[in-house]
Formats: C-alpha cells, sequence, structure tokens
C-alpha cells in the first residue's frame, strides 16, 4: 500500500483532458464525532455510504479498528478511510509487537498525519482518533492534508455543523460514560435527520481503559417497514433461452480423481485435487 | 591469515579438498550450512509437541551469569495472533527472523487478503528468507532452527472423518465425496522446523538444539496419537527435564501455546467474528502451577 | 466525451436467497449508441467464487484476466479454492493499489462460503471500497433503475427458483429501461452443491 500503481495514470490522465470526467468513488457524506468522559472516550457515526445522490450502502461500517484501545471514525473518500486505517493499524501491531508495548494514540495520530501529508490531500481520508493508552486518554482529528486538532468534543464529515451544535449546547466537561454515548448518539442523530450526506444508523464505540466496547447499530431509527405484500413472481414468468446445471457429483465426468493411500504423516502435504 | 575470512560466500566445497567426518572424502556440501548447523546444535534445546486441540512449544531459559537479569528475555515468540516461534541457535539471527517473519505476514498477506497467513505459508516465506542467505553474496546462513507452530481455519481432521463416516453411511453410492479433494484448507495444529538451508518438515513432534537426540527420543517413547493440550505440555515439562542442565522454574523454563482463542486477550467487545488470539505465553505463575503437578 | 463508465454500457446485480446466491449480467457490447455485439457476458468464473464486472469493456478483459492469474497463482500456492471474502478483499486491494490511476470497473462478487456454506455478495466502486450488503448489489449504466427494482421485489429467504425469477424481472427491467445495457442476459443460481447457468430472452433493441 505505500507503494501505489501509477500504470493507468497517464492513461486516465489523456483521458481527462480530453473532457472524460474522473470516476466518482463512494465517499461517505458522514457524520462522525468522538467526546472524552471521566475515564475513557467515545466515538460515534452515521451508517450512510453515497455514491453522487445515490445511496450506495444503507448501512456500512464508519468505525475501524486500529488496535483495541485505539479506533478511528472515518469520513470522506470511503476506499481511503478504509485503507488508511488498516495501514497504520498494521505498521501499529508490527511496532507494538517489536517493542512489546501498547500503541499509543499519539503514534497513531502521528502516523496518520505524516502518510496524508506526504500524499498532499491527495487520501481524502478525514479521521477521529479516539483512545487510551498508558498516558491517558486522547481525542483528535486528522485532515485530509495532515492537519489535527485535540479537543475534548469533535465533529467531522458534512454532518458536522448538525452535530457540533448539538455539542455546543449540551457538552459539559466531566461527562459520566452514559451521558457521553447518549451526547455522541444525539449528535449522529442531528446529522442523519439534517445532513442528506448521512443517514441510517448510530454507531458507537466506547474505549475505556479495561477495553472497547462495539455497539453496532446503537440507534436505528430508519428501520424499514415490513412489506404488505410479496413480489415473488410465479415459477416459469421468465423466458430462458438455455440452462445448462453443473452438479459438483458431476464434476467426476470431466476430472478424474485419484485417492492416494493415507499414510498419517504425508497428510499435510500430499496433492489435493480439487473438486 | 587475518583476511581469510574478510568475505562470506557459501559454495559447494570441492570434492577432493574436503575431508568429511572420519576423514571420509565428502562432496556436495556446503560446508557454510553446517557450520550454521553446528551453531544450531550447541544451541539451547527447544521442543514442540502437537495435539489434537493444540500445540506446546518449550525452551530453556538459560542465563550465563548470576548477576544477569533474565525478566527481559524472551526466546519464544508471537508471529501472528494465531503462530509462534522458537529457536535453537544464534540469538540475534533468532531476532532478525522474528521481525522479518511478522513484516512479511502483513505486507505479503494481510495487507491483500485482510487475514493471517496459514502456518505453512508462513513457514514457506521464513524458509525463503533462510534459503536466500545460503546463495548470496556477502552474507552468512542464519545460525538457527526453528519450531514454528500455529492453528490454521479450515476443516479439522475429525469434521472430516465425521463427513466421510456420513458420507459412507448415508448411501451405498460407488462415489463417494471426500474432504481430501474439496480444495479447503485443512485446519488444525500445525508444526514446522525450519532449517538454516531453508529446508522444512512438519511433525507430531519434535527437537532442536544440544539436546535435540535425547529429547526425540525421549519423545519417541512418550508421544501417543490423540494428545490433548494438557497432556503436550506435561509431556514437554518432563522432556525438558530430560535435558535442562539447571534447575526447572517459571523463571528458567518458557512455554508457549497454540490453544483455544483467548478471548480475554483481544480487549474488545461487539466485533462481529473477532476471536482471541490462539498463541499465547504461559506466565511464570502458570508454568509453576505445571511442574507442581509434574 | 461521456465517461468511460457508460462509453459500453452495461449491467450486472446479485442477489442472496436461502442458502443461495445469484448473479446476473446483461450481454451488450457497445460503442455509444452503435451495439457491436449482443454476446458479451460479464460473469466471470473463479472456481467457487464468481466476479462480475461493468464499465470500460478493455477494463473488464483485463481485470478479468489479472484476477484469474491472480486465483490461479493462490490456488497452486495454497493448495485450496479462495473463499467469496477472501477474494473480495484481494479485489479490493488490488483496485486500491492503483487509487492514482484506477481502472473503469464496478465488480460485484458473489459465492457461498465452502465451510459454512453461508451466502456472501458484495460490490466495490473503481478504487476498492467494499460495500458489503446483505440483500443485493448492483453495478453498470442500469445501477438506478436495478436499485429500483431489487429494493421493490427483494425480499429475505428466497428459494433458488424464487431468487432466480426475482433477479431476472428485476434485471430485466431495469436494462428494458437504460438504452445502454440489455440485449439478453446471463443467470447464475449459485447453491451448495450446483451452479446452474441460464441465458435469458431479453429484447434486442
Amino acid at each position: 500500500m505505500p507503494g501505489f500503481d501509477f500504470s493507468n495514470y497517464n492513461r486516465n490522465a489523456a483521458l481527462h483532458a480530453r473532457g472524460v470526467p474522473l470516476p466518482k468513488a463512494t465517499s461517505t457524506g458522514t457524520t462522525i464525532v468522538g467526546c472524552i468522559f471521566d475515564g475513557g472516550v467515545v466515538i460515534a457515526a452515521d451508517t450512510r455510504a453515497t455514491s453522487g445522490p445515490i445511496v450506495a450502502d444503507k448501512n456500512c461500517e464508519k468505525l475501524h479498528y486500529i488496535s483495541s484501545n485505539i479506533w478511528c471514525a472515518g469520513a470522506g473518500t470511503a476506499a481511503d478511510t478504509e485503507f488508511t486505517t488498516a495501514l497504520i493499524s498494521s505498521q501499529l501491531e508490527l511496532h507494538s509487537l517489536s517493542t512489546g508495548r501498547k500503541p499509543r494514540v499519539v503514534t497513531c495520530m502521528t502516523l496518520l498525519k505524516q502518510h496524508l501529508f506526504k500524499y498532499q490531500g491527495h487520501i481524502g481520508a478525514y479521521l477521529v482518533v479516539a483512545g487510551v493508552d498508558p498516558t491517558g486518554t486522547h481525542l483528535f482529528t486528522v485532515h485530509a492534508h495532515g492537519s489535527t486538532d485535540k479537543l475534548p468534543y469533535v465533529t467531522m464529515g458534512s454532518g458536522s455543523l448538525a452535530a457540533m451544535s448539538v455539542f455546543e449546547t449540551q457538552w459539559t466537561p466531566k461527562l459520566t460514560e452514559a451521558d457521553a454515548v447518549e451526547l455522541c448518539s444525539q449528535a449522529i442523530q442531528a446529522g442523519i435527520f439534517n445532513d442528506l450526506g448521512s443517514g441510517s444508523n448510530v454507531d458507537v464505540a466506547v474505549i475505556t481503559k479495561e477495553k472497547t466496547v462495539l455497539k453496532r447499530g446503537y440507534v436505528k431509527p430508519n428501520e424499514r417497514g415490513q412489506k404488505l405484500k410479496s413480489y415473488i413472481f410465479p415459477k416459469g414468468t421468465t423466458a430462458v433461452l438455455n440452462e445448462k446445471i453443473i452438479r459438483k457429483e458431476d464434476l467426476g465426468n470431466y476430472v478424474s480423481v485419484h485417492e492416494l493411500s493415507t499414510t498419517e504423516d504425508d497428510a499435510g502435504d500430499k496433492m489435493e485435487v480439487d473438486a | 591469515m587475518a583476511d581469510r575470512y574478510s568475505f562470506s560466500l557459501t559454495t559447494f566445497s570441492p570434492s577432493c579438498l574436503y575431508l568429511g567426518p572420519f576423514n571420509t572424502l565428502r562432496s556436495g556440501k556446503l560446508v557454510q550450512i553446517e557450520y550454521a548447523l553446528n551453531a544450531v546444535n550447541q544451541g539451547v534445546t527447544a521442543l514442540g509437541i502437537k495435539a489434537t486441540n493444540g500445540i506446546v512449544l518449550a525452551t530453556e531459559k538459560k542465563s550465563s551469569s548470576p548477576l544477569a537479569d533474565p525478566t527481559s528475555l524472551s526466546k519464544i515468540s508471537l508471529i501472528t495472533p494465531n503462530i509462534g516461534m522458537v529457536y535453537s541457535g544464534m540469538g540475534p539471527d533468532y531476532r532478525v527472523l522474528v521481525d522479518r517473519a511478522r513484516k512479511v505476514s502483513h505486507t505479503g498477506y494481510k495487507r491483500v487478503y485482510n487475514e493471517y497467513p496459514p502456518t505453512r505459508i508462513l513457514v514457506q516465506d521464513v524458509a525463503r528468507v533462510m534459503q536466500e542467505a545460503t546463495q548470496s553474496g556477502g552474507v552468512r546462513p542464519y545460525g538457527v532452527s526453528l519450531l514454528i507452530a500455529g492453528w490454521d481455519e479450515g476443516i479439522l481432521p475429525e469434521e472430516e472423518e465425521e463427513k466421510e463416516k456420513e458420507a459412507q453411511g448415508g448411501e451405498s453410492e460407488e462415489k463417494k465425496p471426500s474432504g481430501k479433494t474439496g480444495g479447503i484448507l485443512k485446519g488444525g495444529p500445525m508444526l514446522y522446523q525450519v532449517d538454516p538451508s531453508g529446508s522444512y518438515f512438519p511433525w507430531k513432534a519434535t527437537a532442536i538444539g544440544k539436546s535435540a537426540t535425547t529429547a526425540k527420543t525421549f519423545l519417541e517413547k512418550r508421544y501417543t496419537e490423540g494428545l490433548e493440550l494438557e497432556d503436550a505440555v506435561h509431556i514437554a515439562l518432563l522432556t525438558l527435564k530430560e535435558t535442562i542442565e539447571g534447575e526447572m522454574s517459571g523463571d528458567t523454563i518458557e512455554i508457549g501455546i497454540v490453544g483455544p482463542p483467548a478471548h480475554h486477550l483481544l480487549g474488545v467487545e461487539g466485533v462481529e467474528g473477532a476471536k482471541g488470539p490462539r498463541f499465547r505465553k504461559l506466565t511464570p505463575q502458570e508454568i509453576e502451577d505445571y511442574l507442581t503437578n509434574l | 466525451m461521456s465517461s468511460p463508465f457508460s462509453i459500453n454500457g452495461g449491467a450486472a446485480v446479485a442477489m442472496v436467497g436461502k442458502d443461495c446466491v445469484a448473479i446476473a449480467c446483461d450481454l451488450r457490447l457497445g460503442l455509444q449508441s452503435l451495439t457491436v455485439s449482443n454476446n458479451f457476458p460479464k460473469i466471470f468464473q473463479y472456481g467457487d467464487v464468481f466476479l462480475g464486472l461493468t464499465g470500460l469493456a478493455t477494463d473488464v478483459s483485463t481485470v478479468s484476466d489479472l484476477f484469474r492469474y491472480k486465483v490461479n497463482m493462490y490456488r497452486l500456492r495454497e493448495e485450496r479454492d479462495i473463499a467469496p471474502s477472501t477474494f473480495a478483499h484481494l479485489v479490493s486491494s488490488s483496485l486500491y493499489e492503483k487509487r492514482f490511476g484506477p481502472y473503469f470497473v464496478s465488480p460485484v462478487v458473489a459465492g457461498l462460503d465452502a465451510k459454512t456454506g453461508k451466502p456472501f455478495i458484495c460490490g466495490f466502486d473503481s478504487i476498492g471500497c467494499i460495500d458489503f450488503a446483505k440483500d443485493f448489489i448492483v453495478s453498470g449504466t442500469a445501477t438506478e433503475q436495478l436499485f429500483g427494482m431489487c429494493e421493490s421485489l427483494w425480499e429475505p429467504d428466497m428459494t433458488p427458483d424464487q431468487l432466480f425469477e426475482t433477479i431476472s424481472q428485476a434485471l430485466l427491467n431495469a436494462v428494458d429501461r437504460d438504452a445502454l445495457s440489455g440485449w439478453g442476459a446471463h443467470v447464475y443460481i449459485i447453491e451448495k452443491d450446483k451452479v446452474t447457468k441460464r441465458l435469458l430472452k431479453g429484447r434486442q433493441d
């Protein structure tokens, strides 16, 4: 992943120069938030992914695992948030293994900002980084160009204004865990209902010194109602010109399978003939 | 003479020049690899035993002086959550290989397939690193043999047996579908040894290092089919006892096990499909408990 | 010039049923409004996993060949078939490697997990972001029509026969409202011990 392949770049740039529009990537229009409480940190996200005006995924995951004690909420280009967090998670795991220490949130944030700054904003990942490590509880935002912020409560994405309005009116210092979860949930719901780029459910992750609890679908305010009528067509509705059935058991007609004598020792090394 | 070793090259020994053991003439040997094996055979003994439900890796933690602080010394290492490794031979070389193994499991596998490599794939990757050191200029072979133990997801041996029984008992068909031809990875415990030459072998139980021969003879006597992990740990300690020089305690013995997923080490709740690591090292206290029950 | 995704036209869709999955595509290959072929399938089989590819036809061919190579290498190395979810992540990382010069394709993956028998489908954007869906995945120039059809026709736990009728009707009626797709269709119904491939009669205009 550090090594991108630019082999199609010139072709695509030439097409673009002749007026071909760039492909539209799935973006997480998104409302993501984070909030520190007494003893830990909460991050939360909505679950809508969009491609232009189309809702591409109604229940996607925007809370990304970095390590058991560090999680990331991602907004922006969906592929970029997914792969950037996976890359840094991988680097942190190797680092943690070779140092024999738990990964730190500042280390994660620094790796992310250096990676994103290197790509000058072309990697469109906007992240909320949160975690608890031996040095304490931390909450950061990281922007695609590499700038970072450290605050007690943060919001990002297209629904960040709606979410921030909730924080600015209801946030108080020294929240309890339950209050912080509820506040984050309300902030995400403000995004879900007031920002078109955000929608569906609320996902929450609560990180404390002991453990992280992921609450996928913490609130589901937009459940689809039961269909009143079944639209299943009777068998034979569709005109079929040709039908071919490939049964696994019939594959013996095309492939010959020879069972080799089994001795315990070479069981693992035996060549397998695939069905 | 000082410049005789100012280069490093692994070369076939010319048959006319190389005098083998007992003064026999030998040819086709790579003496550099034999030197590496000598380093292994002077190393502290390490052993591995495969059970039906896991694997145990064990070795002695030997300190050269009573002044040495052994608490920070570690000879058994986690490579991936389901794979662990131990060595016999040169410690510094081993640490390089541990780093390489961990790195390649991410760059060559996890970052592509979003899952950790199966044991055999990891073993082959490590073996490739070691083989390259036998055919490159300016380097010497790694002075270690490794025992790599891991658990693979896939069809477990007993599940396969059940399937076969089902297929045979269900119908008296002339063609019986066999799990062996399904092209599905066979799961369960895997134990491999890797040598400085880059060759590797699967084992049910084996030992490497100074007292490997003694230990293997002992293991041949004690090993039975259908061993449980608890029995395997027990046998591992008995085998070590045969070969060990100092006294056995939680501080002088190191044990790593591949067992059921250790959920308490996961640190997260509510993540779909997340399983705890199967490989973990036993604490000195846990080892003491096994020793008192020996 | 139009988008590379709509030069050649085409549509693909995958659906989940009870212990079965379906994947279908149209057969048109065009050059803008001119139809060049009515036999250009967009579904490719790699062992037990199926890949649907819509978008720029030259990239559809290149990418399908690339994954045939990658899956064959995987089988030789690992002595086993690739699992659908593993294949999905292989597609994802391969596409993201070309983040700054992507293939103009929108892949769809369908298959059953060999060990558990659980249905698996997913879709991707052109740079490898995975859309894990529990119901259906659509792609191609008829995306909007397919979304409408699937959203109204799909229901949980369909039998293989019901799934066939549903995915076929969803695809046929969607491509009839897309000038760039159609001209017949292929439908694969994938079950534990058999795969049924059907050629559908579609409008030739």
